[in-house]
């Protein structure tokens, strides 16, 4: 299946300012939650304010909580990462359970934007004994050698063929026996 | 006829509220949900679309706002935050003066006197900081330097050094730990020199704050990393390898280098590829590769000074983080001892590698 009908762009594996390599730094910078605080929609996140809204506030202490109570709008959350991006989500008649859900996956992200990753590695080193060339494990007497060459014109690996095996074995059988039968 | 014409109806009104895939999204990413919504919603939003694109190309922009400006912008929280976000714990006084720029106090005082206040303000600039934090960050570079590359001329590492503490790296570096919306200045957007100047007073605050140990474990986390995916031989090379490669040799006592032709291919065509090899008494050091003679014999100089300096392609993978653990003291050590120069350079006088 080719991707070509995916919208979502692709790309490879990275991470801003080379992250996690000396130390891990949480990328969400602040996360705004709007909400209302009387419309049945922003239920969810008022419940989640009011009960799990302070342990994930401690346990992120590297992440700002804004909350703004906004009349009569449709809750959101906004989060902003370390690279300048932003991220909404509506969080219209959300339970509790999934504002949490939601707003850990924020946690997890980077601001890089989703997208499709081609390969599941990178290295900037992709090669340690270098890149194949032609001249790779050529023997250095091709520098001097007249071709047609005796042995370098010929396959490296060559191994018998089968007549030449076939010769080796009646010459074997020829050697077993002049005891036996009398040779003619 | 008619059904097809209430169907396309229909889709149009239960459309797709992800608004990323017809209009160019540089900040914003949705997450999509269906919607409901009138006949006159997309019409309307089109045509204020166009009148902003005008009104932004008029402008020569977007408009563009500093995050303090939002009504959901506490200060102290952010700093609070910025402290924990790097695991570091700062004096509250010496960070906001790290993130005072002169700038900024000269602009204040001047509103205030404009109103006819008087201006009481007991605010610290960063320039003091700024200086000590650039030195300080300096040192731990090249102590760092000169612990993992210990067979590399002193002049590459200077310029590994000069990489790292160039303006380009240090205000990204500044930008990706989000000091952009920290920092109190006059100009917006901000500059290159405000961004670099308040991460190095950063750098100085925690040495204040926190000790030099954990100032130096942050510079090596933050900035040594951005070494990684660096090929250290673009940054510097010397301008004159076989000169240099014969001047090592004869200091060694080994014989002059020998460079030889081992293999070349298509010699007349434009796409001509040369070998050229080094020998030093009949010992093979290195080969090199190049369009012509000269340029072959050249990089086989080049590979040659890169093995013995140990910094060719296939060179030890650089220790971060928790890796650098055992060598701390000898990186501290190593801040003031710079490393052999080039037109001393002989391998009994660098020692073995540490790590």
């Amino acid at each position: 299946m080719s991707n070509s009908h995916l919208f979502l762009p692709s790309g490879f594996l990275r991470t801003p300012l080379q992250n996690g390599l000396g130390r891990y730094i949480p990328q969400l910078q602040r996360i705004t939650l709007k909400f209302c605080k009387n419309h049945g929609g922003s239920r969810g996140v008022r419940d989640f304010i009011e009960s799990d809204l302070m342990e994930f506030a401690k346990t992120n202490h590297g992440t700002v909580v804004y909350l703004k109570p906004r009349r009569h709008r449709s809750p959101c959350m906004v989060a902003e990462y370390l690279n300048g991006e932003r991220e909404y989500l509506s969080c219209h008649e959300f339970s509790r359970d999934e504002v949490h859900k939601w707003l850990s996956y924020m946690c997890t992200r980077s601001g890089i934007p989703v997208m499709r990753f081609r390969k599941y590695q990178h290295t900037d080193y992709p090669t340690v004994q270098g890149v194949w060339n032609p001249f790779t494990h050529q023997a250095p007497e091709i520098n001097v050698a007249e071709f047609p060459h005796g042995v370098l014109s010929k396959p490296i690996d060559h191994g018998q063929t089968a007549t030449e095996q076939l010769i080796e074995i009646f010459k074997k059988t020829q050697i077993e026996d002049p005891v036996n039968k009398p040779s003619n | 006829m008619a059904a097809l014409w209430k169907t396309c109806h229909q889709c149009l009104r239960y459309g797709f509220s992800n608004a990323s895939i017809y209009t160019s999204i540089t900040a914003v990413n949705v997450i999509s949900k269906r919607n409901f919504k009138a006949h006159w919603v997309a019409p309307t939003l089109r045509e204020l679309q166009r009148r902003k694109v005008i009104e932004e190309d008029r402008n020569g922009g977007p408009k563009i706002f500093h995050r303090s400006t939002f009504l959901e912008w506490n200060y102290d929280a952010e700093i609070f935050a910025f402290s924990n976000r790097l695991g570091e714990k700062f004096n509250d006084s010496s960070l906001r003066a790290a993130l005072t720029h002169k700038s900024y106090i000269e602009r204040e005082t001047a509103r205030l006197s404009d109103i006819g206040v008087e201006s009481n303000l007991q605010f610290h600039d960063n320039e003091a900081l700024a200086k000590k934090g650039g030195e300080i960050m300096s040192k731990f570079i090249n102590g760092y330097l000169r612990a993992v590359f210990t067979q590399v001329p002193e002049e590459l590492i200077r310029a590994m050094h000069d990489f790292l503490t160039s303006n380009a790296t240090l205000e990204t570096v500044a930008k990706h730990i989000g000091l952009g919306d920290l920092m109190l200045c006059a100009d917006f957007p901000c500059k290159t020199e405000t961004y670099v100047k308040s991460f190095k007073a950063v750098v100085a605050a925690l040495a204040e704050s926190s000790g030099e140990e954990r100032a130096r474990i942050f510079v090596q986390d933050l900035v040594v990393t951005q070494l990684y995916g660096q090929d250290v031989n673009e940054l510097w090379n010397p301008v004159d390898p076989v000169g240099n490669l014969t001047a090592i040799l004869k200091r060694e006592g080994k014989a002059e280098p020998e460079f030889r032709l081992i293999r070349q291919a298509g010699s007349n065509s434009i796409l001509a590829v040369y070998y050229v090899g080094v020998y030093s008494d009949k010992n093979f050091i290195s080969e090199g590769a190049g369009e012509s003679l000269e340029v072959a014999k050249e990089m086989a100089a080049r590979e040659a000074l890169k093995k013995l300096f140990h910094t060719e392609d296939s060179m030890r993978a650089l220790p971060f983080g928790r890796q650098l653990k055992n060598i701390q003291s000898r990186i501290a050590q190593l801040e003031n001892q710079p490393n052999v120069p080039l037109s001393e350079w002989i391998s009994q006088k660098v020692m073995s590698a540490v790590h």
